[in-house]
């Protein structure tokens, strides 16, 4: 078995991450009959919570802070921050 | 293929979950390089709130998933040199050498380092996220702090009304080495922003490329989350941030304001200006109108 040689060191414990899901007060959600599928949401986003799948964009909760850029920079308002609690 | 075609689908490099506060810019500028560069990248992120907010990792935990490094405030373009050099010497000059810094780590403790690198023409890319000021400390002044800004020392109060100085424009100072590639990008232009990240990227194999970024921070500044992009969109329309870029000793404004809006509308839309009189205003109005009148004059040459 050859060792294996890295040039920079890495880390042995795996990768650093925050439940940062749990700040949100409100959750945005996209209207689907508004959105134009323009993907401004997905570039603006600074947490990478807009993915792109099936033709569609969709907002992920599992890490996405509840800033509200995405309702803000929408051009056709599809987007409204609801608040948190009630269903999951 | 356009740029969200290309944002939509590279890899996010940095981990999900990071504390970078809510709305910040920096996270969104750090996320879009290293989507932009890829896996095949080593980067730098010297002390400041991205490194704060753990993508250094933490306690043998990384915080990416390509290596990363962090060097002191007042060295990273100097560490950077280093690494460059030992790939460029094991015949690795394909992969992307990449400095995320703060202004902080930019203009004031590493200057000299990276006014060494830009000399020596180094093969990197130094990305200066600007959001004026030292943030994870607590916003106390930096260099590139606007003048009349509060801050934590600089307060608003008898003595003294906010920073008392015009703020450095290191963009411009860095343009005048002899580099490979200078430039200024916002966030709210992203799509300016993506070609001119792929084009440092590209001239970062032939010498230094240096690029500064508008990173509005909501906590520090004092507005809301949300109206982060507004905000950088706001100071590109008055000229406090105009875009331009430099390569092959040409200057080019890349983003052409037609008719300017006055820059009062930048300073009220947020917390940290509230305290200017309408000669405080008067006089940053006048002083972006003088760098925006020097720039062109320097793209028409």
């Amino acid at each position: 078995m050859s060792k294996k040689v890295h040039i920079s060191p890495l880390a042995n414990e795996g990768m650093y991450i925050l439940d940062t899901a749990s700040w949100r007060t409100e959750r945005p959600v996209i209207n689907k009959e508004k959105c134009i599928e323009c993907g401004l949401c997905l570039t603006y986003c600074p947490v990478n919570a807009i993915i792109f799948d099936e033709d569609k964009y969709k907002i992920t909760y599992n890490y996405c802070k509840g800033c509200g850029i995405c309702a803000v920079e929408c051009p056709k308002k599809a987007i409204d921050m609801t608040p948190e609690g009630g269903e999951k | 293929m356009n740029y969200i075609e290309k944002l939509r689908t590279s890899e996010d490099m940095v981990t999900p979950g990071m504390s970078a506060c809510q709305g910040c810019c920096g996270e969104l500028v750090l996320r879009r390089i290293l989507q932009i560069a890829g896996k095949n990248t080593i980067v730098c992120v010297p002390p400041g709130c991205m490194s704060g907010a753990g993508v250094v990792g933490w306690d043998y935990q990384t915080g990416m998933k390509i290596p990363v490094h962090i060097p002191l405030l007042t060295n990273t373009a100097s560490f950077l040199s280093g690494v460059s050099q030992m790939y460029q010497r094991k015949g690795r000059g394909d992969v992307n050498m990449i400095a995320v810094a703060g202004d902080g780590a930019t203009a004031d403790g590493g200057f000299q380092s990276l006014s060494g690198a830009a000399e020596r023409n180094e093969k990197m890319l130094y990305v200066c996220y600007d959001n004026e000021g030292y943030m994870n400390t607590g916003f106390q002044r930096s260099s590139t702090t606007t003048k009349g800004s509060r801050t934590s020392t600089t307060p608003i109060g008898e003595a003294i009304n906010g920073k008392q100085q015009p703020s450095k424009y290191v963009s411009l100072i860095m343009s005048m080495h002899a580099l490979q590639y200078c430039a200024t990008a916002s966030p709210s232009h992203m799509q300016d922003m993506v070609a001119k990240i792929e084009r440092g990227l590209s001239e970062s194999k032939k010498g230094f490329a240096f690029i500064h970024v508008l990173a509005p921070c909501p906590t520090g500044w004092s507005f809301e989350p949300d109206q982060s992009i507004q905000i950088a969109k706001k100071a590109v329309a008055s000229n406090m941030f105009p875009l331009w870029e430099k390569y092959n000793g040409n200057y080019y404004i890349t983003v052409e304001n037609k008719k300017p809006i006055p820059v009062k509308e930048f300073l009220q839309s947020m917390g940290k200006f509230k305290s200017l009189t309408d000669a405080d205003i008067a006089q940053i109005q006048q002083e972006a109108d003088t760098k925006y009148e020097t720039l062109k004059k320097l793209a028409s040459e």
